[in-house]
């Protein structure tokens, strides 16, 4: 099995659509590119809906709103140039190993902008890419879905030389909530990745799952399985880093020690727990703060005595659910390190036809 | 006997493991670390690790060699060839523990592993010997006085001297000072002892051993002779049984010379008597080594005998079974080297990639690597020993020729352009060479079809070999293409693309909507205002975060529908851009 992409430069419709949207990758070109299954035309005589090529099968519309591609470029020649890159973190094939490239930056290297990265407030939001940039080899990270559920970032970089799959929630976007769009983003990359033998790296600061009432409706629950099952089933090397919020069930689908992540390490800033503080204290004390004198202030000291218990990662490292508390300028190093470790690791699935990932 | 204990690697370890299984004793493997995948680890019943990579520490570490023994109970230790083979203290170590010793009894080892002391023995059994002193030389001056009596050019020799290490040739008296100096350095180094002696340098001579057996049941066999006369720098390359230029009469003559010493020095077990022979089939004797030989399978495969099980027979005490052999048709052992013949014979430790071995009728490889293997550079360099046997010794160098034609060996350089040079040479052909001959005579010219790639006159050119198929037949044909020097593997490409295309994602009706559920914060703008796609309207706290909710496309804001403090549903419109 070898990587596949598809550059669509021009149009390409109806039965052809199904070529590219089997590949690994699709790559569009703005504006002389079109993909779609029915055409304009077809639309207006069926539906009396009126609408241009661009905005039916454009390029930015299928990177940013349908998901049906992965990068978007000017013209054609930057196109190639793209793929070019792109291959340049992909093997040949499932059974060998990305290319390796001699790294040029140090393996040792660490970054004092880490260290401040976490917004002393935790409802400021921070750049998630910022993040993965500063710990990437020669802040190389070559973002996949850029525009499509921006909540969640995946994409490709290297660490010491090796291509690394990178999967994080993105807090500036949406809280850094998972959503239908992001759970099957994640998965598909997620499981890309273990196809060819790409270790993932994933950076988890989640408050939860997007609430509401289309969410629950559009399906959630299932997409949301998609991603935790194609975690579940990844036997590439998984190491996951919590920068600040890992909540409840969000969290769980984020490669947490309870769906066997090969190693989980953990920043000062982590809260790790079911729900924040205010929610969980909500729910615990409902009666003890009802029966308070000053039931606003009961709570606040209950929510002071949670977040003094549970905001930080030391009770989870206690339960093994965190294997490590790191400086947060140490996360490259010791990603390196971990990744070193884990080079050898060679997991094999109960044979079967195939899974059955919840589609 | 029921076990036995290889004190030995490479080849020879796996030629004695073989054996021992045919004769169903268990066999116990001892290694050293770069050795613990090698091929004689994986065939014995067990294997030990016995240290580090040197040898000293190792395959010359007497005390952990017998914890191994005592561990695994094993009855016998066979120690091969080179490393202990010849080292009576071992051998005494071996037979103090209660184990047996396969070889010679430690005082015929260290009788004969004197050469001064050899050469006496061989003196009282009335063998003739290469002319020179009876006793080590150490006055410099003494050694010119018995050079000008020998004649020149002479050999000054280490006493223990052994392999090629430890001689020097001196052409003229002006050089003894100089070569005595550097044999005792070589000496000490080697053998730990310097001691040197003299002998007469013959020239044009065949190096022609005696293969000997001798059991405890006063059986003294002599199993023909070796003819190991093409060697480079004291080594033997090819060796061959039985010689070209020894008549039967001449062969029965040396065996039983070869078989007086060993009656001399109370002899047992396999041993090798040496000479050196001229044209005429006089010979000299040179040493006796006390152990089996490299080249011992050209014996076996003249007269049938497996030596290694006469050995493990006759240490046992039982009698030999090769009595009243005779030799039958010819046969030629060449050993497979890594090591350069174009450089010097330089060693060239290395991994083997591709790796195919010759067989067919009258063909035997002893051998150990297999494609994928390391060869080590702590230990020698032989790869394997390709021994063919046919009728004749014509029959046997075409037969020859052919299995070096199949052998393939990629990865590193190795000994087979001087075997297919020396046996197409007319003088290897009607055996007229002799001991300085290989060095004297043979030029390897670079220019044949297994020489390296590269033709030194066309540096910069890569040879490169495709096969072609022209009207049905099958053709190899050779280019030469500019060498653009190895691939930088991080000269890939690995350019970084322009930032993927950002832009409208489509022409909106200006309306911007709330993200998520939430409150709203604060509020940046005020109707009217100018704003940039980039630009935060307002700001959202949702799920314990703020959230800043983008303008999406430049304009003025022509509506704001939101004040701080307000709850937004998701996909509620907050402001309106036009």
């Amino acid at each position: 099995m070898i990587p596949q992409i598809s550059v669509i430069m021009g149009p390409c419709a109806g039965g052809a659509v199904y070529s590219p949207a089997l590949t690994d990758f699709v790559i569009q070109v703005s504006e002389t590119g079109h993909l779609f299954i029915t055409g304009p035309d077809v639309i207006k005589a069926v539906t009396g809906e009126d609408v241009s090529f661009e905005e039916l099968g454009g390029a930015m519309i299928h990177a940013s709103t349908s998901g049906v591609v992965h990068f978007v470029f000017a013209e054609d020649a930057l196109a190639l140039d793209g793929v070019r890159y792109l291959i340049s973190f992909l093997p040949q094939n499932n059974l060998e190993l990305p290319a390796y490239f001699t790294p040029t930056d140090l393996p040792s290297r660490t970054d004092d902008l880490l260290d401040q990265i976490i917004p002393d407030s935790s409802n400021q939001p921070y750049d998630m890419t910022a993040l993965i940039e500063t710990i990437l080899d020669d802040g190389e990270y070559f973002q996949v879905h850029e525009h499509w559920a921006r909540n969640l970032l995946v994409g490709l970089g290297r660490l010491d030389g090796h291509t690394v799959g990178v999967v994080a929630n993105q807090p500036s976007v949406l809280a850094g909530t998972l959503d239908i769009d992001a759970a099957q983003k994640g998965a598909r990359f997620v499981r890309f990745c273990d196809a060819f033998n790409i270790p993932l790296v994933t950076f988890v600061d989640v408050p939860g799952v997007l609430p509401g009432v289309d969410q629950e409706h559009g399906g959630i629950i299932r997409h949301g399985a998609k991603l935790l099952y194609a975690y579940c089933e990844a036997t590439v090397p998984r190491v996951s880093v919590i920068t600040r919020k890992a909540y409840g069930g969000a969290y769980l689908v984020m490669n947490a020690r309870g769906i066997r992540a090969d190693l989980v390490l953990a920043w000062p800033s982590a809260e790790i727990a079911v729900m924040g503080a205010s929610g969980a204290v909500n729910v615990i004390f409902r009666r003890e703060i009802a029966q308070a004198a000053d039931p606003e202030q009961r709570r606040s000291e209950l929510i002071g005595e949670y977040e003094e218990e549970f905001n930080n990662p030391y009770k989870a490292a206690e339960l093994g659910l965190v294997d490590a508390v790191i400086e947060p300028r140490e996360t490259r190093p010791q990603l390196i390190a971990a990744l070193e470790m884990l080079r050898s690791k060679r997991e094999a699935l109960p044979s079967k036809k195939h899974g059955n990932i919840p589609l | 006997m029921k076990s036995v204990l290889v004190a030995n690697r490479g080849e020879i370890a796996v030629r004695i493991i073989r054996t021992a299984r045919e004769m169903g004793l268990r066999t116990i493997a001892v290694y050293s670390e770069p050795d613990r995948d090698a091929y004689h680890a994986q065939l014995a019943d067990q294997a030990w690790n016995i240290g580090p990579a040197p040898a000293g520490q190792s395959y010359l570490n007497i005390e952990r060699i017998l914890e191994v023994a005592a561990e695994t109970e094993a009855e016998a230790i066979h120690p091969g060839y080179g490393f202990l083979s010849e080292n009576a203290a071992f051998a005494r170590a071996v037979t103090d523990a209660g184990r047996i010793w396969v070889g010679p009894p430690p005082a015929a080892i260290a009788a004969m592993g004197d050469k001064v002391a050899s050469r006496r023995i061989a003196i009282e059994a009335g063998v003739p010997v290469v002319p020179g002193t009876e006793s080590p030389l150490e006055d410099p001056a003494e050694i010119v006085k018995v050079a000008d009596r020998l004649g020149y050019p002479v050999l000054i020799k280490a006493s223990r001297a052994g392999g090629g290490r430890g001689m020097r040739i001196v052409h003229h008296p002006s050089e003894i000072q100089e070569a005595m100096a550097s044999a005792q350095r070589e000496a000490d180094a080697y053998f730990s002892s310097p001691e040197v002696y003299l002998e007469k340098l013959l020239t044009d001579v065949h190096h022609i051993e005696a293969q000997i057996l001798v059991d405890s049941h006063h059986n003294y066999v002599y199993l023909g002779e070796r003819d190991c006369s093409v060697q480079r720098r004291h080594q033997k390359l090819i060796e061959e049984a039985p010689s070209a230029i020894l008549s039967l009469p001449q062969s029965q003559e040396l065996g039983e010379a070869a078989l007086r010493i060993a009656r001399t020095c109370e002899y047992r077990n396999a041993g090798t008597v040496e000479f050196l022979a001229d044209s005429s089939g006089s010979f000299y004797f040179l040493e006796m080594n006390t152990r089996l030989q490299v080249e011992h399978t050209v014996t076996e495969m003249v007269t049938g005998v497996d030596l290694v099980r006469e050995q493990l027979r006759i240490a046992a005490g039982r009698p030999t079974s090769a009595i009243g052999l005779r030799a039958d048709g010819h046969a030629i052992e060449m050993r497979i080297n890594a090591e350069d013949p174009y450089n010097n014979y330089m060693p060239t430790p290395g991994r083997i990639i591709g790796y195919r071995e010759p067989a067919g009728p009258g063909v035997r490889v002893d051998g150990w690597v297999s494609a994928g293997v390391t060869i080590p550079r702590f230990y020698d360099n032989l790869l394997a020993k390709l021994v063919v046997w046919a009728p004749t010794r014509t029959q046997a160098i075409g037969r020859a020729k052919r299995a070096l034609h199949e052998y393939q060996i990629t990865g590193v350089p190795t000994t087979i352009p001087v075997h297919r040079t020396v046996l197409d040479h007319p003088d290897f052909i009607s055996a007229r060479h002799h001991t300085g001959w290989l060095e004297g005579e043979i030029i390897l010219t670079p220019s044949e079809p297994e020489a390296p790639g590269s033709l030194p006159e066309e540096e910069g050119v890569l040879r490169q070999d495709m096969t072609v198929e022209i009207s049905g037949r099958r053709f190899v044909v050779s280019y030469w293409e500019p060498d653009v020097g190895q691939e930088d593997p991080s000269a890939k490409v690995r350019r970084r693309p322009p930032k993927p295309a950002k832009g409208p994602v489509v022409a909106s009706d200006g309306a911007v909507t709330s993200p998520m559920q939430g409150t709203i914060v604060k509020v940046n703008v005020k109707v009217g205002d100018r704003v940039d796609a980039e630009d935060t309207i307002c700001v959202l706290e949702a799920m314990k975060m703020e959230n800043a909710v983008a303008a999406g496309q430049a304009g003025n804001v022509v509506e704001l529908r939101i004040e701080a403090g307000d709850s937004v549903a998701a996909g509620a419109v907050v402001a309106v851009i036009r």
